[in-house]
Parts: structure tokens; C-alpha cells; sequence
């Protein structure tokens, strides 16, 4: 009996001092700026670099609920214990940001601490935000604080449900995962290419979604270290945001035009974006400038191959278009081919440049991870509207169709055209099916910090 | 209790629930898909109708017959090159495998024909009905009667029809034939609208876009690889309700192809703009509408 007492009255202790240190860990692990800068939040041309950095890091899209206000917060972020809902950064003074000085700022976007000094759960992207330049934040607070519309709109409150919606746990992962950071320049690389490795690290934080994550939900790398794994490859929701480093499942079959190509207008020849990543497209990237674009592009082409991985992917010869074309439908996939998605994607796999993406040499059909493959096929796809096409396009849904036709046709496209992948069962279609059915309506990075005990 | 025991229950739990999830997966499939009304010939609903799958074709006992006649139907102009005088496949119009009701599907075309023709102002068989897609939408020559190919072509539309019955019909319009001459067509606004939602696929002129072999990725919407002026296509009555409802495609989430319905309105307008551009002649059209007023929106 004396021992249990002991038990937990260590237990109690141990929790004490964990609940007390983890609640002061914001105060010194990130403490508001001493002597913030005097920022002119009225100055036209500061308000308008400001516009151009909030677009490069994409904060309208997490900020703005589908049919929202821009900015208003409100849109749901799926986490496996319950919603979590983004915040309200317009300069409204009640429900917004608009009573936040420039310290308060600083802090929440480049540390992930509120002005109460509770810690953000990092679906916020502060941690690649946190090798921001200081004029960079300074121009984005004097656009936040002149040019953005305040709205009235009170914050949601999440619904993960008591006791793991307490926040101080939050705190123990910033010390974990979160140091402060400043980007290093590499000096094996060119000027050109360390400015892509500052945007692809920090603003325009592409590593959230195309760095693998590791126990606690980390981002495995966040610049290119000995690892390779920085931007090697990532699952959420159900799409597989591949690997953007020079490699044969990544981008090596890209050029550097491509790339821009890709970033600037959601599509190329052979490829467009879909899911999350046309929403990146949409809201970010299409508004970069050339030298920016161009700046990424090269510094994604200079990434090394993930090691284990220097082996190029070589295609095999095309048989498939010939079967095709001579009317040799001797397998149920090829038939559901010729019914259902050879209106679009062609016999010959090439689609139609601009219009339908091709399915011969696109890596997202081989990719070792056929997520993406699978979830468009299944739910349907829209291509980002911008200002560059007159029309955006969109893949149908084939939710319809049973398991076994969908693995049959997959199969099929993933072994056509000198394409060659693993084999996809009905069983990853059944396993699809409930991610699809359970997705929240609009996408969002996954929030990591449901899993942080 | 003792740990043993616990790591028992916890493994038994564990993989139960690890069947458990595998087991309902491999049943978590598509829902059934909605199915059509069957009508007998006093409109009495009497069954159930879903257009049959790709994947059947290959038990069918005449596969090869109705592969056949699905290729050409897809790939008529290059198939056929002696029969088809434009860049048409019959597919280009009979969306989706012609299995799309108001997409000009072939599902009760079988059971339908022999049938009076306004335009010849006679009881065609399908034979003459298919001949008269050839010589017109496709501008081209008819196929002799007892040809393979013209076979072919029937096997698969009868396929799609296998399980009716004689006297019964799937209970769908080919065509959503909207009263279209209560509208006044705009064909400046028409352009307008071909410019923001078809000329990305049809071309700026009408002129489609070709694949690495030559045939044609887009149709052309006019000129002389497009359907001649003796086509259903070419009259406003007849395009605007396949417009209606059929483009632009690959715009949406829906299956089969991505297709929007647009506003009569619109498909009006639009479709005042290109069915009056120039494209091939129909020297036969003197024997259109014998002894009757040809249809205000003939172009002959
Ligand atoms: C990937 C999604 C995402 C992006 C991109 C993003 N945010 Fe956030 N942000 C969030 C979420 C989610 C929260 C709420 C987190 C929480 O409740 O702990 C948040 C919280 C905040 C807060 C704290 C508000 C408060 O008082 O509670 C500020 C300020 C903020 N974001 C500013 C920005 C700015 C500025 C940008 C662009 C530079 C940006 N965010 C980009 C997801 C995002
Ligand atoms: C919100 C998550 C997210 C962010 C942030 C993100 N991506 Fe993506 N990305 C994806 C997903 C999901 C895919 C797979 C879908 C696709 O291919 O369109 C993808 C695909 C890509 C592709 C491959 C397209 C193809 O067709 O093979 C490229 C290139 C790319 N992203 C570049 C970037 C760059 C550069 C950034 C940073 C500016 C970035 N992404 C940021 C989610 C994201
Ligand atoms: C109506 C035209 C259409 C049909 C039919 C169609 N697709 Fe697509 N497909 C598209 C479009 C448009 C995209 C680009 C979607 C996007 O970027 O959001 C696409 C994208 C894809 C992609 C991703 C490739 C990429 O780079 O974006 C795959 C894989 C794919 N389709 C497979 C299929 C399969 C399998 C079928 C038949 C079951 C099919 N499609 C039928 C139009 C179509
Ligand atoms: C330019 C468009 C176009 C092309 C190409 C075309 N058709 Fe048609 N077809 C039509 C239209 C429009 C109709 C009338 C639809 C209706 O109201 O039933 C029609 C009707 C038919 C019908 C009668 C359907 C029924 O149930 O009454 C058959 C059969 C047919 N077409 C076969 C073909 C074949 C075979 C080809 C290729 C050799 C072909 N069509 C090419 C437009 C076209
Ligand atoms: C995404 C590309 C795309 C867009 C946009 C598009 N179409 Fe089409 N259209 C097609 C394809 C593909 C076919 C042939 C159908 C098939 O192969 O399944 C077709 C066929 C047609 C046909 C029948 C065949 C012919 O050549 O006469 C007409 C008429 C037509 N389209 C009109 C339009 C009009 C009008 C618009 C704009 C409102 C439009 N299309 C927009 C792709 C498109």
C-alpha cells in the first residue's frame, strides 16, 4: 500500500515538474524580440514586398476556409484524434492579428508562439519559416497590418477532445524539433542555386509536404544533408508528394524549364498538378517571379540522389501502344483502358500536351508509392486555375468503378508504355476507398502534433 | 495479474483487429452503381438497367466481334480510311462507348430500327441508319450491308442491349431535345464562349489537334475534316442539345468524361457559331425531306 502512495506521488512530481517545465519553455526557448525594428507598416513598397512573400509562403491557403474571407482562418485540418481549425490573421482587432506588435509577429511566424505564449502546433509552418530574413517578416507584418481587410471572425475552437487537446505538450516537441535555425549557404553551390535552397527551405516550405516525417512527426530533414532525404518523398492524406531531388523517382527526368514550367502554370506537356499540390500551384507558386522560379529549379536540379537511390529508372520499350492500336484487348485491363481513359490519356500514353497529362514516362504512374496514382484515378483531379491557360482541366472520378477494375487498370498503365511498378492489389484500392471517404473536404498539410505523447 | 497474460490479450486483440481490417477492406468496395429504369412497349417499368462493363466483353461468346466493332467505332477515320471522308471517329460524337444517355448513346439503337426518318421520309433499318452517319457525319462512303465491318459495329451495340428483352427499352433520351427556337442565338456571344471553353482543345479555328500519328486528338469543329453540311450536327437543333450536355469535357469530377451541362443559353449561342462555318458539301442533300419543307435550320 506505502509503496503505491509513493508511486503516485513520484508520478504526481514527475508530472509537476514536466507540466511546469514544459510551460516555461516558451519563455526562454523563444522569447519575444528585445529591440524589435521600428516597422513603417505604411509604407507602399514594403506593403507591397510583403504581398509578394505572403504569397511565395502560401499563408492564404492554410488562412482561408473554402468560401471564406481570405486570411479569416477557419479551414479544418484532419488530425487522427480530431479538426483542428487555422487562425484568423487579419488585422481585425478583436477576433484577427490586429493587435499584435511586431515582436508578436516575428514570434508567431518565424518561432510558433502566440503572444500568450502558448505554443503553435506545427501545422503552422514555422519551422521552415524560421530562416525568414528579418526584412522579409517586417514586409510581411506592414502587409498584414495595412493591406490585408480585417475581418471579423472568431477563431474555431479544435475538436480534439480533452486531455489531449492541452497545449503545453506542444512546448516539449518546439525543443525537440523546433531550434532555431538560420539558413546556411552552401558554398559548393552556386549563388543561383543557394537562393532556390533559401526559398525551397524556408518561405515557400516545400519540405512540409515532400520531406519525409519521422516518430514524432518531424520533418525528417530540413535542408539537404548527408541524409538525403530532404525532399525525398512524402504520404498525407493519401497523395504521395514525390521526391523533388535529382533522382530517377524524382525529377531527373525533368529539366530545369520543365520545373518552372510546372511551378508557373500547374502543368507541362506531360504532367499537371493535382490535389494538394495544385492548390500550391493556385495560390503560391504561379506568382513567383522568373529569377525565383528559375533560382528553385536550379537547386532542385543539383540535389544529389537520395543514397540507395542513384540507380536511374530506365524505361522499358514501348509494346502498348502497338497492342493498342491492333486491337489486342487480352487482358481486363487493357479493355478498361480502351472504355474508360483512352478518350483522354490516348493509346499511345501521351495524352494530349497541355490538355491531359501522359501516362507513358510519368513518374507518378512508376512511382514506388502509387498513393497519388491510385486517389486521382479514384476521386478525380483538378488542374490549378492561372493566369497562364485559359482553361484548367480536370481528371473524372472513377470511384465507381469495383476494386478489381481499378487494380486491373492501374496495373495496366503502370506496366504500359515501358512504364514498370510494383503491383497494386484490389486491397490498396479497398485501403484508398476509406481515405477518400473519410477526407476532409479541401486539403491541408496533415497536422503533426496529434501524436506527440 | 501478471504480464504474461496481458501481452496475450493484447496480441490476440492485435491481430484480431489487423484481420479485422484486412477483412473488411477486401469487402469495402464500390457501391452498386444506379441503375436505369427498364420500360416494356406500355411504358411499364418492368426491370433494371446498368450499361454493361468493359471487362465482360472478354467472356462474351462473339468478344472478337464486338471488339472489333468497338475499335471502329472508336477509330473510324483511321480504320476505315476508304469509308470516312474527315478526321471523325463515330465516338466522337456517340460519347463515352455510347453508353452515355443525352450523349447519343447506342443502347436501344438495336431495338429501335427499323424506324421512320423524318430527313429520307422512310422506315430505315440500322444498316441504312449507320450508312447515313457514314455518308453524312462522317463524309464519307457507306459500308456494304453484309461487310465484317458493318457486322461488327451491330455486335457491339447489341452488346450493350444483351439483356432486354424483345419490345423492352432502357428508359433514356438519346438526346436532350430542348425546345432550341425559343432562343435567338447570339453568335458573337457564341464566339466568345467557343473561345473561353472549346478553342483550347478544338483550336482556335476549328481545326482540332492531332496526335504523333496524324489522327485527331480533338476533333475538328469545322472545315473540310469536319462533318459536312448534311449532318445532324450541322443543324442548331441537333448540336446545341449534344452540346448541352456533352461539352466541354474533362472540366469536372464527373465520370465517365468530365463533363459540365451548360446553360441553353450557352449552348446556343455557341453552337450558332460553329455549325454555320464553312465545311464539306453533301451534293445528296436534293433528296433530303421528300415532298416535305426542309427544317428551318437546314442549311440547304
Ligand atoms: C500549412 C498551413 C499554414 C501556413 C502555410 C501558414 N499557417 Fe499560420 N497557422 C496555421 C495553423 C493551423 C495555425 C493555428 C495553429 C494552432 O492553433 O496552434 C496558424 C497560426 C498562425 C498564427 C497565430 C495566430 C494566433 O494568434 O493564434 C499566425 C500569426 C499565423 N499563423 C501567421 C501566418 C503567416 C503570416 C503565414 C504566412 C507567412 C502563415 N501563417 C502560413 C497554418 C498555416
Ligand atoms: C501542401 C503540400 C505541398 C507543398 C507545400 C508542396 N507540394 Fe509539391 N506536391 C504535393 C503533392 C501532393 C504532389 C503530388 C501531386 C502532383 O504530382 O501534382 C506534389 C508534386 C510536386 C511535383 C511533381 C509533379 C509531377 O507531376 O510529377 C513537383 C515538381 C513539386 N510538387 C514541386 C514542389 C515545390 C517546388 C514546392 C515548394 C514550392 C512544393 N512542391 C510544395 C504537395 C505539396
Ligand atoms: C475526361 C478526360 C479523362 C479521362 C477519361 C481520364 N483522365 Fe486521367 N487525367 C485527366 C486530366 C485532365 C488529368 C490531370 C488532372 C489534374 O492535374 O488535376 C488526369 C490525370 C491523370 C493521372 C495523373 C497524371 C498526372 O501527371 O497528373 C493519372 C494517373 C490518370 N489521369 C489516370 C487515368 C486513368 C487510369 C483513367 C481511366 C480509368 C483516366 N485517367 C481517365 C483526364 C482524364
Ligand atoms: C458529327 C457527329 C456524329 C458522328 C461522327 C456520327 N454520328 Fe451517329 N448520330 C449523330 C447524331 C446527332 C445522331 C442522332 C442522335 C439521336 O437523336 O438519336 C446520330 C444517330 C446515330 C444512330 C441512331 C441512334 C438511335 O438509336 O437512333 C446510329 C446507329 C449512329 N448514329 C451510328 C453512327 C456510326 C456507326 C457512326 C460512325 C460511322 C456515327 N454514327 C457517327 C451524330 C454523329
Ligand atoms: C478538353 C477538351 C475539349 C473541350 C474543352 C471541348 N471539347 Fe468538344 N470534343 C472533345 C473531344 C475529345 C471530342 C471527341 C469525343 C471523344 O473522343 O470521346 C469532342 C467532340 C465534340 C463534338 C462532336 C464531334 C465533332 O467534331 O463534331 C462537338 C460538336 C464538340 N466537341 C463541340 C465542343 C464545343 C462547342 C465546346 C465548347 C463549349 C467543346 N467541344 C469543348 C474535347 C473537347
Amino acid at each position: 500500500m506505502k509503496a503505491v502512495k509513493y508511486l503516485v506521488a513520484m508520478g504526481l512530481i514527475g508530472f509537476l515538474l514536466i507540466f511546469a517545465f514544459a510551460k516555461s519553455v516558451p519563455y526562454w526557448f523563444a522569447p519575444k524580440m528585445e529591440n524589435p525594428p521600428q516597422v513603417d507598416i505604411h509604407n507602399p513598397a514594403l506593403i507591397a514586398k510583403g504581398e509578394y512573400y505572403a504569397r511565395v509562403a502560401d499563408c492564404v491557403a492554410c488562412h482561408t476556409a473554402p468560401g471564406g474571407k481570405p486570411f479569416a482562418g477557419g479551414l479544418g485540418m484532419q488530425t487522427p484524434l480530431g479538426a483542428i481549425y487555422s487562425t484568423n490573421i487579419t488585422p481585425d482587432p478583436t477576433t484577427g492579428i490586429g493587435n499584435y506588435s511586431y515582436a508578436d509577429f516575428e514570434r508567431a511566424v518565424r518561432r510558433g508562439v502566440r503572444p500568450d505564449h502558448t505554443a503553435l502546433y506545427p501545422a503552422m509552418p514555422f519551422v521552415s519559416y524560421m530562416i525568414a530574413k528579418d526584412e522579409e517578416i517586417e514586409a510581411m507584418y506592414a502587409y498584414f497590418m495595412s493591406a490585408v481587410e480585417p475581418v471579423q471572425q472568431a477563431n474555431q475552437a479544435s475538436t480534439i477532445p480533452w486531455p489531449a487537446s492541452m497545449r503545453w505538450p506542444v512546448s516539449l516537441w518546439h525543443l525537440m524539433y523546433a531550434q532555431p535555425r538560420e539558413f546556411q549557404p552552401n558554398p559548393n553551390r552556386t549563388a543561383q542555386e543557394n537562393h532556390g535552397a533559401y526559398l525551397v527551405e524556408g518561405l515557400a516550405h516545400c519540405g512540409a509536404c515532400h520531406t519525409p516525417r519521422g516518430i514524432g512527426f518531424q520533418e525528417k530533414a530540413l535542408y539537404d544533408d548527408t541524409s538525403g532525404n530532404f525532399l525525398a518523398g512524402s504520404v498525407l492524406e493519401g497523395w504521395f508528394a514525390k521526391s523533388l531531388r535529382n533522382e530517377g523517382v524524382g525529377l531527373e527526368t525533368w529539366s530545369n524549364a520543365d520545373i518552372v514550367e510546372f511551378l508557373r502554370t500547374g502543368r507541362t506537356d506531360i504532367t499537371a498538378a493535382f490535389g494538394s499540390m495544385a492548390e500550391v500551384v493556385e495560390h503560391s507558386t504561379q506568382y513567383f517571379t522568373a529569377p525565383d522560379l528559375e533560382a528553385m529549379a536550379a537547386y532542385l536540379s543539383s540535389l544529389a540522389p537520395k543514397p540507395g537511390r542513384e540507380a536511374t529508372w530506365q524505361p522499358q520499350s514501348d509494346t502498348t501502344t502497338a497492342q493498342l492500336r491492333n486491337g489486342n484487348f487480352d487482358s481486363p485491363g487493357a479493355i478498361i483502358y480502351a472504355q474508360e481513359c483512352a478518350a483522354c490519356h490516348r493509346m499511345d500514353g501521351m495524352g494530349a500536351p497541355r490538355v491531359f497529362p501522359a501516362l507513358a514516362g510519368n513518374s507518378i504512374v512508376f512511382a514506388e508509392d502509387p498513393s497519388s496514382m491510385i486517389q486521382v484515378t479514384m476521386a478525380g483531379g483538378r488542374m490549378p486555375h492561372t493566369e497562364h491557360d485559359t482553361m484548367a482541366f480536370a481528371m473524372p472520378g472513377f470511384y465507381h468503378l469495383s476494386n478489381q477494375d481499378l487494380a486491373d487498370v492501374l496495373n495496366f498503365i503502370r506496366n504500359g508504355w515501358g512504364n514498370h511498378g510494383s503491383e497494386i492489389t484490389p486491397r490498396d484500392i479497398a485501403r484508398m476507398r476509406k481515405i477518400v471517404d473519410n477526407a476532409p473536404q479541401h486539403f491541408v498539410p496533415p497536422a503533426q502534433e496529434a501524436d506527440y505523447e | 495479474m501478471n504480464k504474461g497474460f496481458i501481452s496475450v490479450v493484447l496480441l490476440i486483440a492485435g491481430s484480431a483487429s489487423a484481420a479485422w481490417a484486412m477483412y473488411s477492406n477486401s469487402f469495402y468496395d464500390a457501391p452498386p452503381t444506379p441503375a436505369l429504369e427498364v420500360v416494356n412497349a406500355d411504358g411499364e417499368v418492368v426491370g433494371e438497367y446498368r450499361a454493361p462493363l468493359a471487362r465482360d466483353i472478354l467472356s462474351e461468346e462473339n468478344a472478337e466481334d464486338i471488339i472489333y466493332g468497338m475499335r471502329l467505332l472508336n477509330e473510324t477515320s483511321r480504320l476505315l480510311p476508304d469509308n470516312v471522308g474527315n478526321g471523325l471517329n463515330c465516338n466522337s460524337c456517340h460519347m463515352a462507348q455510347g453508353k452515355r444517355p443525352l450523349g447519343a448513346p447506342y443502347i436501344n439503337t438495336v431495338g429501335d430500327y427499323p424506324k421512320f426518318m423524318p430527313r429520307s421520309q422512310a422506315v430505315l433499318d440500322l444498316t441504312q441508319r449507320i450508312n447515313g452517319c457514314f455518308r453524312r457525319s462522317m463524309n464519307g462512303e457507306p459500308l456494304p450491308d453484309d461487310s465484317a465491318e458493318m457486322h461488327a459495329m451491330q455486335a457491339y451495340m447489341a452488346w450493350l442491349a444483351k439483356d432486354l428483352e424483345p419490345g423492352q427499352r432502357v428508359n433514356i433520351e438519346n438526346m436532350d431535345y430542348f425546345k432550341v427556337g425559343q432562343y435567338t442565338p447570339d453568335p458573337v456571344r457564341g464566339e466568345r464562349i467557343y473561345s473561353q471553353q472549346c478553342a483550347a482543345c478544338h483550336g482556335q479555328n476549328g481545326e482540332g489537334m492531332k496526335d504523333q500519328f496524324g489522327d485527331y486528338i480533338f476533333p475538328a469543329l469545322w472545315g473540310d475534316e469536319s462533318f459536312n453540311i448534311g449532318a445532324g450536327m450541322a443543324r442548331l437543333s441537333r448540336a446545341a442539345p449534344f452540346v448541352k450536355h456533352n461539352m466541354p469535357l474533362g472540366v469536372s469530377l464527373h465520370a465517365p468524361l468530365g463533363q459540365i451541362e451548360l446553360s441553353e443559353q450557352d449552348a446556343v449561342d455557341v453552337s450558332a457559331y460553329f455549325t454555320v462555318k464553312p465545311r464539306p458539301d453533301f451534293p445528296d442533300k436534293i433528296f433530303d425531306w421528300p415532298g416535305v419543307p426542309n427544317p428551318p435550320d437546314s442549311r440547304y
